[in-house]
Order: C-alpha cells, then sequence, then structure tokens
C-alpha cells in the first residue's frame, strides 16, 4: 500500500508519461504520508469505458463517469483532510502531465486497516506508528 | 464466500503456475479459516509490461487480495497470509519484496472520499 490504479482510455498515454506520472504519485503520497517510496504501487489499465474494472479485491466493479480515473487504496488512520489533499494532489499531477482536462479526471480513496495487509513479508503497521527499520525498505526492488 | 483477485505483472507468473497456486491459495484458505466459511474463488488479472509502477519504477510485484467473512481475528487473519506467502515464494521463486497478500472483510465499507 498504498496502490493507485489509473484508468485510461486506451493508447492516451505514452510510456514517458506513465513512467512520469507514477513517479509523480510517489513524490505526493511521500510528501504527505510517512511511507516508503517503494511501497507505493501505481497501475495503469486501459479500458474504455464501457468494460467493467473489478475493484482491487476482485468483488464489485468501478463506478466512473469521466474519460480517466484514478482508484485509490491506502491505510486507515488518515484524517480526512489529509486524504483529500494526497487525492487533489494526484489529479493535479495527473492532469498536469498527461494533459487531460481536469473535467474529465475524478477518483476516490478508500482505506483498509494496515493490519489487513502483509507487505515485503510484515503486517503493515498504522500511519504513525512505523518503526525506525520500516523505513530500511525504502530501496526495495520490484 | 472467500473470494481472492491476484493480480501479476505480465511475465512475471507464468500461466501453467496458476493452477498450483489456486489450489494452494483455496487449500490455505479452507484449512484457516474453515470449510462452513465457503465456498471460495480465486481470479486473475495481469498488469500489461511497462503498466505496473513502485516507488515510481517498473515493477514485479504480484498482489493476492481477497475478502473473507466478517469477524475473523487478528492472528488468524495474520497468519492466512503469511502462509499464503509462504507458499507463492515456493511456487513462483517470487520474494518476500515481490509479493503484496491483503485479506479485507466482506462488509468493509471503505470509508471512501472521493473527488466530487
Amino acid at each position: 500500500m498504498p496502490l493507485y490504479r489509473c484508468l485510461v482510455p486506451k493508447d492516451s498515454l505514452n510510456y514517458a508519461q506513465r513512467q512520469e506520472i507514477a513517479e509523480a504519485f510517489t513524490d505526493v503520497h511521500c510528501g504527505i504520508s510517512a511511507a516508503p517510496r517503494s511501497f507505493v504501487h501505481v497501475w495503469f489499465i486501459e479500458a474504455d469505458g464501457e468494460e467493467k474494472v473489478k475493484d482491487s479485491h476482485g468483488t464489485g466493479f468501478l463506478d466512473y463517469k469521466t474519460e480517466f480515473y484514478i482508484a485509490g487504496g491506502n491505510r486507515a488512520g488518515r484524517p480526512s483532510e489529509v486524504r483529500q489533499e494526497i487525492l487533489g494532489g494526484l489529479i493535479e499531477k495527473f492532469c498536469e502531465i498527461s494533459g487531460a482536462d481536469s473535467q474529465n479526471v475524478s477518483g476516490h480513496i478508500s482505506e483498509g486497516p494496515a493490519s489487513w495487509t502483509m507487505e515485503a513479508g510484515h503486517i503493515l503497521p498504522e500511519p504513525g506508528e512505523e518503526p525506525a527499520e520500516w523505513y530500511e525498505h525504502a530501496t526495495i526492488p520490484g | 464466500m472467500i473470494e481472492f483477485l491476484c493480480t501479476v505483472q505480465e511475465g512475471c507468473i507464468p500461466e501453467n503456475m496458476r493452477e498450483e497456486l489456486e489450489v494452494v491459495i483455496e487449500k490455505t484458505s479452507m484449512e484457516i479459516l474453515g470449510h462452513a466459511n465457503g465456498p471460495f474463488s480465486i481470479t486473475w488479472a495481469e498488469i500489461p509490461r511497462d503498466f505496473g509502477f513502485r516507488g515510481g519504477n517498473p515493477t514485479t510485484t504480484s498482489h493476492v487480495r481477497g475478502q473473507i467473512p466478517d469477524g475473523c481475528d487478528k492472528e488468524t487473519r495474520e497468519r492466512l497470509m503469511k502462509e499464503i506467502g509462504e507458499r507463492w515464494y515456493d511456487i513462483t521463486g517470487q520474494t518476500e519484496d515481490e509479493l503484496i497478500v491483503a485479506a479485507r472483510d466482506e462488509g468493509w465499507e471503505g470509508n471512501t472520499i472521493t473527488s466530487n
């Protein structure tokens, strides 16, 4: 965690744009939260708007009405203004890099308790309770 | 009902490995959560090469995300995720750093915020 999934029209973004957006999302998230950079996951899913895209756990489908959509999943425990700040930052960067009109981009951030996710073989700590050794993951490849 | 979605990066988990993974994830889930919590289902999704990133770089990381019946205690949930991880490492050769496992309550609504 976090996981940010960008639903985009087919062939709307080239590799350089995808990579730049992924890096910008990492900057936004890590600039606001304490997560190591390597914990920020960004996927791009090409969808034509009629195709149904499952939610991150395979149950239900995402409901979105704009051409581009950012579906985020974070650890629970942050105030809603912090989550709004993250989501606003992601949308701003997405528009800047993709050239998409902000009217065509929307998104959401859902939360789940940290203890419901295992990453790098460890159960995730709650926001604000990260032990010092957690930051050793900052250079994990892959 | 127990449902998992395995999302893998293109070229990282061969098709012929997936059936074995499905069998062990189902067996592990049923043993730990109890057969009464079935049925079990699992689906796969593949992120095309250069469409998945981690820390801003292309990634090989796999995600095994599921939902399980509400009311699972902390120790049981952790054991489930860790054992699924162990089976996954054994079969795929991926390392701990290349796997995310998540198990959320089926009734969890996500405390979602939206942009508009």
